[in-house]
């Protein structure tokens, strides 16, 4: 019996002494697998998440070329940065401030979701892609991106195709909602739209022409447009036309009278209105209060 | 010919001396509950009186009960469309200011009060709220015309009088008033079942008595709109309409239900009535001024041999007919023709009847001379306290001549029996007045026996329950078969 004891205790040793090595193994290729894919990963992830407003050299579009912000800023500040440029924003950091005002107060959506592992594997494919030589160019001094901006010579066809898919008239193919439902632009021949979101009046030239818009359009990176059209992506040719329409509607926005109006306002109030002129008439005749009031306001009286 | 079978009531007014025993024995049984407090089920109410709920007659205000459409009847309140218009709110829905907030006292206070200059008082606290209250009413505010500019002036039913008819009724010497006791009529046509929109209510097909299932009631509150006497009530503690239930797990055990045992007057009856079904929608369609006489034929002879057979084809046990045979409230609706339905114009059929109070007079008053020399005794019924007017507009849907004859029958019987105690009236007197409503002496004799020497057992005649019969209408007893005695009834609670 003893020796069979013995026997067990020394093969659960054995056994004890194995794991550890597997683990330690394990935990050292995990250490160095990460290092080598963190660039990897980080290409796939921003272009994901960042590709759609953010360059790394190749200019600004709707923010900033990225070249080099890694060793511009500090990690932390970063971090804090692309989780919630808000709150960065309102506690006081003059250098976030400044960016914001510096791109017309677009607000770059938060990215909270992600997990701090794959933002710094993005700081990482960031800071690899930013030769040493081309650091000193900040994204300050960046320039716009000169790209052709093939909206310029759309046609009428294709501006009248983009406002019918602005309004809802044309049903997008993939059956995602019409912009109007959220958006409002300043056009004439266009109803005024909702005010969930943005005006996108000026869109053209405040997200960075074709370029920024194709983007945009193409893989939406505001939360909500985000969830609207992830299942109902707009194709091609609807984002082609919706682009043309957004140049020619940003174009002509000095020609159009400016309507600070919504008449859908006064038209749900006039609306409210007669509901409760109709609810009073139809309920006119019901019991308002206690048939005891009268009687009890008579015995109060007499006290 | 659809032969049922229904437990019917008659109240006979000349006896009800007001003392809400019946409505205390009801309290302690049925509604001493949270929720419950501010429900009679049974109530007295003084007559002329604005009533509990105030003014519940006046269906202009609560628009309960029936209303007649051509060959037909429809709810007055409810209904398709206007259900549809008052889904979300049901505006002629008595408040609880129309029936009274209830309240007690805080009557540790008059012992945990710290000393001082002044006797400690216990101060009222509502039932429903817990806080300090002003009372306001009661559910008999009106008790033997107390009040009676605010209460007994507004009596609904003085609208039918001439307002020269309302004073001289007011009058010091003519001041009248007689109680009205209420419990659910249990109708034959009951519009609470027909307005609620769950199908909680129900009408108990072996005895007729209406009920509210607990479980199936969703709080819509259409019941207690619909039903004119305003006898469904609203339990704000378990979300669910509650009602006179006729103590059915008395009646089926064999027990005469709480009120009717505990009267002191012995004023209640209780008896099997056998009627046909297939006759009530055209009773209740029936105009105005013959709606009692329709819901009398209604009623059927259960001696008939022809109304026996058609009984037991419905499955009525022989028990029961033999009940109704015996029904004292058979004797003294149809046979001597002395009970009548409240409000039959509400169009419900309900089946507790009342034999009004006779209330003669006995002298005159011309020119502040209190006359008290009269032609006989008793001065003709068209003199009585209370105008036939009055009377008809509570029991016979207006139609006087109708309490007229009720009247004198009444008056026919007490002619009879002073001659036959005191003997002091003169022969041509009473014979003359036995023979206008064709009564014999035996059966004068006989009213007179069962309106004040009837035993316990002549006063409730009471059906065996036939349970093991009855259940089988509902469910298959085959299926439970094994299975009685297990699982848990659930506690009503707020909600589904």
């Amino acid at each position: 019996m003893r020796t069979e004891n013995t026997n067990v205790k020394l093969s659960n040793m054995y056994n004890m002494r194995k794991i550890k090595n597997h683990l330690a193994s394990i935990s050292l290729c995990f250490v160095l697998c990460a290092a080598g894919t963190n660039a990897q990963n980080g290409e796939a992830l921003f272009k994901q998440n960042c590709g759609v407003c953010h360059k790394v050299g190749g200019g600004r579009m709707v923010g900033p070329d990225l070249m080099g912000v890694t060793t511009k800023r500090s990690e932390d500040w970063l971090l804090k940065w692309t989780k919630s440029s808000q709150a960065l924003v309102k506690s006081g950091d003059a250098d976030a401030k400044a960016i914001l005002d510096e791109f017309g107060g677009v607000v770059m959506p938060d990215q909270a979701h992600l997990p701090d592992a794959d933002i710094k594997s993005i700081f990482a494919f960031i800071a690899s892609k930013s030769a040493p030589e081309s650091v000193s160019a900040s994204i300050d001094t960046a320039k716009k991106e000169v790209v052709p901006d093939a909206s310029n010579n759309a046609t009428p066809e294709q501006i009248e195709t983009g406002k019918n898919i602005f309004v809802g008239s044309y049903a997008l193919a993939n059956g995602g909602p019409s912009c109007i439902s959220c958006h409002n632009v300043n056009y004439s021949g266009v109803m005024p739209g909702g005010l969930l979101a943005k005006d996108l009046t000026s869109v053209y030239s405040r997200l960075g022409g074709d370029a920024g818009l194709q983007g945009i359009l193409g893989a939406p990176p505001f939360p909500a447009m985000t969830q609207s059209y992830k299942e109902k992506p707009l194709t091609e040719s609807e984002i082609a036309a919706l682009v043309a329409f957004f140049n020619k509607v940003d174009k002509d926005k000095p020609n159009q009278l400016v309507n600070t109006t919504n008449p859908l306002s006064y038209g749900g109030v006039i609306g409210l209105g007669g509901i409760l002129v109709l609810i009073y008439i139809l309920w006119y005749s019901r019991k308002k209060v206690s048939v005891k009031k009268d009687i009890y306001n008579r015995q109060i009286k007499s006290i | 010919m659809d032969v049922r079978s229904q437990v019917s009531m008659v109240f006979h007014l000349d006896k009800c001396i007001g003392c809400h025993t019946c409505s205390i024995a009801c309290k302690n049984i049925w509604t001493d509950r949270k929720g419950a407090e501010y429900m009679w089920w049974n109530n007295v109410e003084t007559k002329p009186g604005t009533g509990y709920p105030t003014k519940w007659e006046n269906q202009d205000i609560y628009k309960g009960g029936w209303e007649k459409n051509g060959d037909t009847v429809s709810l007055k309140g409810a209904g398709k469309f206007k259900g549809l218009k008052n889904i979300f709110h049901n505006p002629h829905m008595p408040v609880l200011d129309d029936y009274y907030e209830p309240w007690t006292y805080k009557y540790q206070d008059l012992f945990t009060a710290p000393e001082g200059n002044d006797q400690p008082t216990a101060t009222a606290v509502s039932l429903v709220t817990g806080e300090h209250m002003d009372v306001q009413s009661g559910p008999n505010w009106d008790d033997d015309m107390g009040g009676s500019i605010d209460y007994a002036r507004q009596d609904v039913n003085l609208q039918k009088l001439s307002s020269a008819e309302q004073e001289a009724m007011f009058q010091l010497e003519r001041m009248t008033f007689h109680y009205l006791p209420r419990i659910c009529n249990h109708c034959l046509n009951p519009a609470c079942v027909a307005s609620c929109p769950s199908g909680a209510l129900y009408k108990r097909g072996e005895d007729g008595i209406v009920l509210i299932n607990q479980e199936r009631c969703r709080a819509w509150r259409m019941c207690v709109t619909a039903c004119p006497y305003k006898k469904s009530y609203y339990n704000w503690n378990t979300g669910k309409s509650e009602k006179c239930v006729l103590c059915y797990p008395r009646l089926e055990s064999g027990q005469a239900p709480a009120c009717f045992h505990s009267c002191v007057g012995r004023i209640r009856y209780l008896g099997v009535m056998l009627y046909d079904a297939d006759k009530i929608e055209a009773a209740a369609a029936a105009p105005d001024d013959q709606l009692v006489n329709a819901q009398m034929d209604i009623y059927l002879d259960p001696f008939d041999p022809e109304v026996i057979k058609q009984a037991k084809l419905n499955g009525i046990a022989d028990s029961t007919i033999t009940a109704a045979q015996n029904s004292p409230v058979y004797k003294f609706v149809k046979v001597w023709k002395l009970a009548l339905p409240l409000h039959p114009e509400f169009r419900t059929l309900p089946n507790l009847f009342y034999v009004p109070a006779l209330l003669p007079t006995m002298a005159t008053v011309a020119d502040g001379v209190y006359n008290t020399t009269s032609k006989s005794l008793w001065n003709g019924v068209e003199s009585n306290r209370l105008p036939m007017k009055y009377l008809a507009s509570l029991f016979s849907a207006g139609n006087t001549g109708q309490v007229v004859d009720v009247m004198k029958r009444l008056m026919a019987v007490r002619l009879h029996r002073r001659g036959v105690t005191v003997g002091d009236l003169n022969a041509a007197e009473i014979s003359s007045a036995m023979n206008e409503v064709n009564m014999d002496k035996e059966t004068a004799d006989a009213i007179f026996r069962l309106t004040a020497l009837a035993t316990f057992d002549e006063r409730f005649v009471i059906p065996p329950a036939h349970r093991e019969e009855s259940i089988e209408m509902l469910e298959n007893t085959a299926d439970v078969k094994g299975n009685t005695g297990f699982g848990f009834k659930e506690t009503p609670a707020r909600g589904l």
